[in-house]
């Protein structure tokens, strides 16, 4: 139904950045919390609206922004997950001298551009989204001002991410040459006509994947993760982490749901995603071994965890790769919410040392932390487990079981150095101790949803299965 | 039958874990005087499922099944004459083992206790599952809460030894996850339903290229677990860093579950495949026996020795299993309870020597039986039980496992009985060192006897220990018509599958010829 109601997520979300932006002005330094507070009401605002938009299925400008039940099923996990940054970063930046009055915005307006992102169909707006995102991260990341790894880390991010997002112009041209469209299921239909892809719209199609790749940082195009992760401000990293990723699969979903007959039939394309897939999860989980730092351990895990996701696109699964992003979201954040609770003024605990002896001291944030490691190492009965079950089962059905042996043997070296956070928490005694201030509810909060969601979807995830089948199917009748 | 007995038994250990978070850790009596109790009840709900057990049919009983989440997962439990005495196994040795480290036990008492309850709902959710997804699931995550048993209680290289248990194990539960992938794949495209309930994949037959990958799939998860020959490097680790507690669970309860593991899944779902690889695993049980046994000769801590001694005693079971006829199966599971009971009880017995010496150096010991008489008495029973000494329960399993190998092969039954020789020697020598001759170490003399609690859980064991040996009819007849039933069924779609041309469908349909068979197998009867 072409309507209006269609824009009404994404203009929620930048009138609130704009309004947050204005009022910034007006506020002293320490009453920044109340930034906080309007945003996150906004944020529920949003989300409301995406529940009540349900099966209603809305686009605007042409059909070039939809509302689909996909779509909204992506925001409102984009907006639990840019709601959890925010419940994390209200007492981390006034900690961690970064309560800037961008900060919130920033986070408001990359949350806008990745909106843009999930919901269209049109290669160019999703690049207007991309560029929205990016440059909000960009600055994002370098928010930390005195402290040197994060300007490194700006840097680098904004260099390679602009490749990246040459890359994706040019394969845009290249896709447009040929099909004489930017709107994905136009060019379906031109290649649907053609017998056999030609060379100019894979190369096209390989240069958009590249750019995605490098956004959801598959290997090899994943350098720049573990320094920008390690520099950006904690929260921002667990937005880094979750945010773009939900984003880059999501428009891997839309081009390969219709592409799929044609494209994974092509050899190029199947094989090019099946080496990325493998790369991605042997090298990120190999590399993650030699790390002592939680963020740099996080940043190699989340690669790992990308190859996972992409087993899911190669398998032709979109249900369970949707599962897999939900279950994700909820493990990822929760983990990063544990290392942010290990902070005190001006001081970030973040190497493996620091962690010894934690789990008898702070039982709370032992446990937690602990079964979110073993939901992301795959240990039953988390949703880590029914996530990775779902997409490796619905490899295995397509045929694909050497890449599901790899995937499997991949998660045995992460349940390494996932476990060995757990043995420095409850296996080894401290040479020193931390002392750290356990009163942020914010943050408990966090950890005790993410808990909750890590648990739910393990053991019952019934609702939001059906849920995700029924945003899943939506998409043909577009 | 409406009360779900079964998930009772399952969960209650679990909810007395939840239970206990909330006391708080100082009342650390307390908190042992709960678990004890929720253990007891296990055990007594268990003992009402021993006498309600129907020991005519071979069908699982008290079965619970519940549509849980797509894909063919189901909540589905179920109990037969296999799995039965493993769980009464499990709950019995449970309260033991609680008492044990009654006092052993000083630093986090709370966190023990959970991980002790969450451990005893993994291992009889592992044995009562008939569903694949649900046995996997009980299968890892019973190994978290013995990872931080061996990681925290444990002693000083117990970072490694827990890590490479676990990475150990992991490694052949994810293969056989890909396999449980493949079945399940295979299942649907056979039937166009999705189904993970092993019953139904009792029912399809596998082309033998197939099953020889699928067989290796599980027979290495399964393997490690045992441990059989090749993949046993975890377990003197484990059990030497473990706790008292920690190690007679290891060693009563959870190499079982790889030998369980063999029964109920490996061998019935791919008879093909068995039957290449029989001689390849019986002489792999063959060398576990002998190399467990001579390691045990030379191992100079004693629970070492003891754990070296399980490698030995385990390849004999797994022969037994190997030999695939009644005598055989019966015995391995006989002698499965035997090991969970003699070696439990040797763990246990190490643990009290090691509570008042802090040594386990064979070397340290001598003559204790002249300050500790009562103990002695007790060493001796146990160790003589693992000997396999007339009268006690290890020499009916013993005997009815080698009876099953002599009926296949008589030089593999020849070479299995050295583990009765060995365990002799190396348990016999063993006890002279330690409990007799002279006292070498002036530490012995400050050595106190059992008290009433040591003596008040070993007692059971060596009760349970005559009346097994004495009366085993108990426990053998209510096995019979579930082993029984599970041999035709191997030997049954062996058949099946000659009849069956070679370049057919991978998946075939067989349930119509079955049923034919049972029908002619009545009129011939008539």
């Amino acid at each position: 139904m072409n309507s209006f109601f269609a824009l009404s997520p994404l203009l929620i979300i930048v009138f609130a950045a704009l309004l947050v932006l204005i009022l910034e002005v007006f506020l002293k330094k320490d009453n920044k919390n109340y930034l906080a507070y309007i945003s996150l009401a906004f944020l529920i605002m949003c989300f409301v609206v995406c529940i009540k938009f349900w099966n209603r299925g809305y686009s605007y400008f042409n059909g070039n922004l939809i509302l689909d039940n996909l779509s909204l099923f992506l925001i409102s996990i984009l907006i639990l997950a840019t709601g959890f940054v925010f419940l994390l970063s209200m007492k981390y930046i006034s900690l961690q001298n970064t309560n800037y009055g961008e900060f919130y915005a920033l986070l408001l307006l990359a949350l806008s551009g990745v909106i843009i992102m999930v919901s269209s169909k049109d290669l160019l707006v999703i690049f207007l989204g991309l560029e929205v995102l990016s440059i909000s991260s960009y600055a994002l990341a370098g928010l930390r001002r005195d402290d040197q790894k994060s300007s490194e880390a700006a840097i680098k991010y904004f260099l390679l991410g602009s490749f990246a997002t040459a890359f994706l112009v040019f394969g845009l041209a290249l896709l447009y040459g040929s099909s004489h469209s930017t709107d994905i299921s136009t060019i379906i239909q031109y290649f649907q006509s053609e017998q056999s892809l030609t060379l100019m719209a894979l190369f096209g199609l390989g240069m958009v994947i590249i750019a995605f790749g490098f956004k959801i940082a598959f290997v090899p195009f994943h350098m720049w993760t573990p320094d920008v992760y390690q520099g950006a401000p904690t929260p921002i990293t667990a937005f880094f982490s979750v945010v773009p990723k939900v984003a880059g699969f999501a428009i891997l979903l839309r081009i390969f749901l219709f592409y799929w007959d044609i494209a994974l039939d092509s050899q190029a394309i199947f094989c090019l995603l099946w080496v990325i897939s493998a790369l991605t999860m042997v090298v990120g989980n190999l590399l993650a071994l030699r790390q002592t730092n939680l963020k740099r351990i996080l940043a190699y895990s989340s690669i790992a965890h990308a190859g996972y996701l992409l087993v899911a696109i190669l398998a032709r699964d979109n249900s369970s790769l949707v599962f897999y992003l939900t279950v994700y979201l909820f493990m990822n954040m929760g983990a990063f919410a544990a290392v942010i609770a290990l902070s005190k003024k001006d001081k970030e605990y973040l190497e493996l040392e620091d962690y010894a002896g934690i789990g008898f001291r702070y039982p709370w944030i032992g446990i937690t932390f602990s079964i979110f490691l073993l939901s992301l190492a795959g240990f039953p009965p988390t949703g880590g487990f029914l996530a990775k079950f779902f997409v490796f089962s619905a490899a295995v059905r397509q045929g694909l079981v050497p890449l599901v042996i790899i995937a499997v043997l991949a998660s045995l070296i992460s349940v390494f150095y996932y476990m060995r956070i757990i043995v420095y928490m409850y296996m080894k005694e401290p040479s020193y101790k931390i002392e750290i201030t356990v009163d942020n509810p914010a943050l408990f909060l966090v950890l005790f949803l993410c808990l909750y969601g890590v648990l739910q979807l393990g053991l019952y995830p019934g609702n939001i299965l059906l849920l995700i089948k029924q945003a899943v199917s939506s998409i043909p009748l577009l | 039958m409406n009360f779900p007995i079964l998930t009772f038994i399952t969960f209650i250990p679990l909810a007395g874990a939840v239970l206990l978070i909330f006391i708080h850790r100082d009342k650390e009596n307390l908190l042992r005087y709960i678990s004890l109790g929720i253990v007891l009840v296990a055990f007594v709900l268990s003992l009402f499922l021993y006498f309600s057990f129907n020991a005519e049919t071979p069908e699982p009983q008290f079965v619970e099944k519940k549509p849980w989440l797509a894909y063919g997962i189901e909540y589905h439990l179920g109990i037969d004459g296999i799995s039965l005495f493993l769980v009464l196994l499990t709950t019995f040795l449970m309260p033991i083992i609680l008492l044990s480290s009654w006092r052993s036990i000083q630093k986090r008492v709370k966190e023990y206790l959970i991980f002790m309850l969450i451990l005893e709902t993994g291992i009889i959710g592992v044995f009562l599952s008939l569903n694949l997804f649900l046995f996997y699931v009980f299968w890892e995550a019973m190994l978290i809460p013995m990872y931080f048993l061996i990681g925290v209680w444990g002693g000083k290289r117990r970072i490694y030894a827990t890590l490479k248990y676990v990475l150990f194990t992991m490694l052949g539960s994810l293969l056989m996850l890909v396999a449980i992938f493949f079945l399940h794949s295979m299942y649907y495209k056979a039937m166009g339903v999705y189904s993970l309930n092993l019953f139904d994949y009792y029912n399809l037959i596998l082309n033998p290229g197939l099953q020889i990958w699928l067989f290796l799939a599980f027979a290495i998860a399964f393997a490690i677990k045992v441990p059989m020959f090749p993949f046993h490097t975890w377990l003197p680790d484990a059990h030497v860093e473990a706790p008292t507690a920690g190690s007679v669970i290891l060693a009563a309860v959870l190499l079982k579950m790889g030998a369980y593991g063999f029964l109920r899944f490996a061998l019935p779902l791919f008879p093909d495949a068995v039957k290449t690889f029989l001689p390849f695993l019986a002489i792999l049980c063959l060398i576990g026996i002998i190399y467990g046994g001579l390691m045990a000769l030379i191992q100079k801590d004693i629970k070492s020795l003891v754990a070296y001694s399980s490698v030995s005693h385990m390849g004999l079971i797994m022969l037994a299993i190997f030999a695939l006829n009644v005598e055989g199966v019966e015995g391995a599971i006989y002698q499965m309870l035997n090991h969970g009971l003699s070696t439990g009880a040797l763990f246990l017995i190490v643990g009290i020597l090691y509570e008042r010496a802090h040594t386990r150096m064979i070397k340290d010991f001598g003559g204790v039986s002249k300050q500790m008489p009562v103990f002695a008495a007790f060493f001796l029973i146990c160790m003589l039980s693992s000997v396999g000494l007339p009268g006690l329960n290890g020499f009916i399993g013993e005997i009815l496992c080698l009876f099953g190998i002599f009926q296949v092969n008589k030089i593999y039954a020849i070479l299995g009985v050295t583990t009765v020789i060995l365990a002799a020697w190396y348990l016999l020598w063993m006890y002279q060192r330690v409990m007799q001759g002279p006292i070498t170490n002036e530490k012995i003399l400050s050595f106190k006897d059992m008290n009433k609690r040591e003596i008040g859980y070993i007692l059971p064991i060596v009760f349970m220990m005559f009346w097994m040996g004495i009366q085993p009819n108990t426990f053998l007849r209510k096995m019979d018509s579930s082993v029984t039933h599970l041999l035709n069924k191997i030997k049954e779609r062996g058949i099946i599958f000659t009849k069956a041309k070679k370049d057919q469908d991978v998946v075939l349909k067989i349930e119509h010829k079955t049923e034919k068979k049972n029908t002619e197998k009545e009129e011939q009867s008539r």
